[in-house]
């Protein structure tokens, strides 16, 4: 009798700890990642120069109020955020008119398609040296050449300020523009054909089908988008590196480049954390609002 | 007589149609145009280095630049026999060393995830306990966190215990990378396997196990070859953690391309080699998992 009534509870007591015994090897992981983090934080109250670490000495909040002071500061977070604002603002805006233009009927579209994976998939930092190729600030650039085909004088990409911004933007965009239009042609594809006939029947012509039904039905999958690629532009940091480095006149130096300098330039790993912090909560301030924003527009297409 | 009474009518209806099939002439030319555009857009940079890797430096910085030369391969030579790889011998990029590099570090940072996520991802997807949810959030939200905040902590604890500049060092490190995607990639799949079956199979006495291996893992073989072939590419692309825990015996081949700029000079002929190498395993692997790459990149948040 004893058997049979210790029996279950003695399964039900295993089937408890099963999901963490399968979870187990992978938490062993993320406890990998967070020690590090933990510690990353603790350095960002530290005064940690590699050279010196004698000098080693707990600061509290001293780093991110140096931040505050520090003029270079205030022009990475505005880069940032502005640089971000644009390459949401470009590739969202021409990824969907890329969808939309190949949710028409175009010859290849297939193939074009199959090649717009490529841009995406080969890695950002090569992305970035094969356009650090063609722009070539002399004459031998080959876009400054085709440039030179339409009457434009050449561009000293990488040397000038608003050229090294608008580089990073094209380079970045190139990369990145087939993610946004790849996503929405797929929901484009994926959309009911109700609403389109009911607009059909009420005579609503090509711009207003738009306006009022595709639009509407596709803003849950825009806004996904758009986080993804405000997060990924907030973070942006393998086309800066290789190409402007952060430079001309620092004009190109966001926070992380920021945080990457303090840290791996300068050595001063305590302030370079502080500055990752910083990024990590603008992120997750960010990532944050998108999040309502999209449940929101999700509910709205629901109903 | 009848034939008269028609003829007006076909007077009257033939500018009509002249100007409907121009509309659609001007039509069907701009879908060609903008289809081209699209595609020069895409392929463009590509067939560019593809020609630049194949030049003799003489040709490479020429005014204006050159469509037509005599090709050469000696870039791609010096890639692999290490001829004319930089003035001082010690600092020569190494490629094939980086390109093997990418292939040990890829494949143990996939190899771990899913040796770890295989049974995380199940617990995640089958099980109720407490704290899944955000375990699962918590997973995703590296996802978004910036580099940097990482790798100064990883780079200082990584210089104490002797993991800086090794191969399971970085292996260690990419799992921020492999692991959040893999564990969420793999239960989207997992959860695609319909419950019916797994509960039949459990009433036919299967334990927990034999559900996973006996029904779980056959019929998501083909998702868990997708995320094999998904984190070995975001592995490949990885430019961020090597280049500050990495040293010249474990660069990869995304660190290793930026070798070839140096303070002295820049080898581009060498350098646009690099990057056709580098790419090509990307591109390749890239078409076999065409359809999953929009899944993979939102961690299986977009069909």
């Amino acid at each position: 009798m004893s058997d049979v009534a210790i029996a279950p509870r003695r399964r039900r007591r295993r089937g408890w700890a099963l999901p963490y015994l399968l979870m187990a090897p992978a938490l062993v992981l993320l406890a990998g990642m967070l020690y590090p983090f933990a510690l990353g934080v603790y350095y960002s109250m530290t005064r940690y120069w590699l050279q010196y670490p004698n000098r080693f000495r707990f600061i509290w909040f001293d780093n991110y109020l140096d931040l505050l002071e520090e003029p270079l500061f205030s022009r990475a977070f505005q880069f940032t955020l502005g640089f971000t604002v644009a390459a949401v603002v470009v590739q969202v805006g021409l990824g969907l008119a890329v969808a939309l233009f190949l949710h028409g009927r175009v010859p290849g579209r297939a193939v074009i398609r199959a090649l717009m994976l490529m841009p995406l998939m080969i890695p950002p930092v090569i992305t970035a040296l094969m356009w650090k190729i063609m722009m070539a600030s002399s004459e031998a650039g080959i876009l400054n050449h085709m440039l030179s085909w339409i009457g434009i004088d050449p561009v000293n990409w990488f040397g000038s300020i608003n050229g090294a911004i608008v580089s990073v933007l094209i380079i970045d965009t190139w990369g990145n523009l087939p993610f946004v239009a790849l996503i929405l042609l797929g929901a484009l594809q994926a959309l009911p054909t109700e609403p389109y006939e009911a607009a059909k029947v009420d005579g609503a012509g090509p711009i207003d089908t738009f306006r009022y039904v595709t639009l509407p039905l596709l803003m849950p999958f825009i806004v996904l988008v758009v986080m993804f690629r405000a997060m990924d532009s907030l973070r942006i940091f393998d086309v800066i590196y290789a190409t402007t480095g952060g430079g001309p006149n620092d004009a190109t130096t966001n926070l992380h480049i920021m945080a990457y300098q303090y840290g791996f330039q300068w050595y001063q790993m305590g302030k370079g954390m502080a500055q990752a912090i910083v990024l990590l909560i603008l992120v997750v301030i960010v990532s944050t609002l998108l999040m309502k924003l999209w449940n929101k527009a999700s509910e709205r297409t629901v109903n | 007589m009848s034939g008269a009474v028609l003829q007006p009518g076909l007077a009257a209806a033939t500018p009509r149609g002249r100007a409907v099939s121009w509309q659609k002439t001007a039509k069907t030319v701009a879908i060609v145009i903008g289809a081209f555009l699209l595609l020069a857009w895409t392929v463009f940079p590509f067939f560019w280095i593809l020609l630049t890797s194949l030049k003799a430096p003489g040709d490479i910085l020429s005014v204006p630049p050159k469509f037509i030369f005599e090709p050469t391969l000696d870039n791609y030579a010096a890639l692999v026999m290490g001829e004319q790889r930089g003035n001082v011998a010690a600092s020569r990029p190494d490629f094939p060393r980086f390109f093997l590099n990418s292939l040990i570090i890829s494949t143990g940072a996939v190899a771990l995830s899913i040796a770890a996520g295989i049974p995380a991802a199940y617990a995640l997807a089958r099980y109720e306990f407490k704290g899944k949810n955000a375990l699962a959030f918590l997973f995703m939200s590296f996802r978004f966190v910036p580099f940097i905040a990482f790798v100064i902590p990883l780079y200082l604890i990584y210089q104490r215990i002797g993991f800086y500049n090794t191969h399971h060092g970085l292996i260690l490190a990419y799992q921020l990378i492999t692991l959040p995607f893999t564990i969420w990639m793999l239960r989207s799949f997992f959860l695609e396997v319909p419950s019916e079956i797994q509960e039949a199979a459990a009433i036919d006495g299967c334990t927990w196990f034999g559900v996973l291996v006996r029904v779980i893992l056959p019929l998501s073989a083909p998702g868990i070859a997708v995320t094999v072939i998904l984190g070995f590419m975001f592995c490949w692309n990885a430019f961020n953690y090597p280049l500050m825990l990495a040293g010249r015996q474990t660069f990869p081949v995304t660190v290793g391309a930026i070798q070839f700029i140096s303070y002295e000079q820049v080898l581009w002929g060498q350098m646009a080699a690099a990057t056709i190498v580098a790419a090509l395993p990307q591109l390749l692997l890239s078409l076999m998992v065409q359809k999953y790459i929009v899944r993979g990149l939102t961690m299986g948040a977009v069909r």
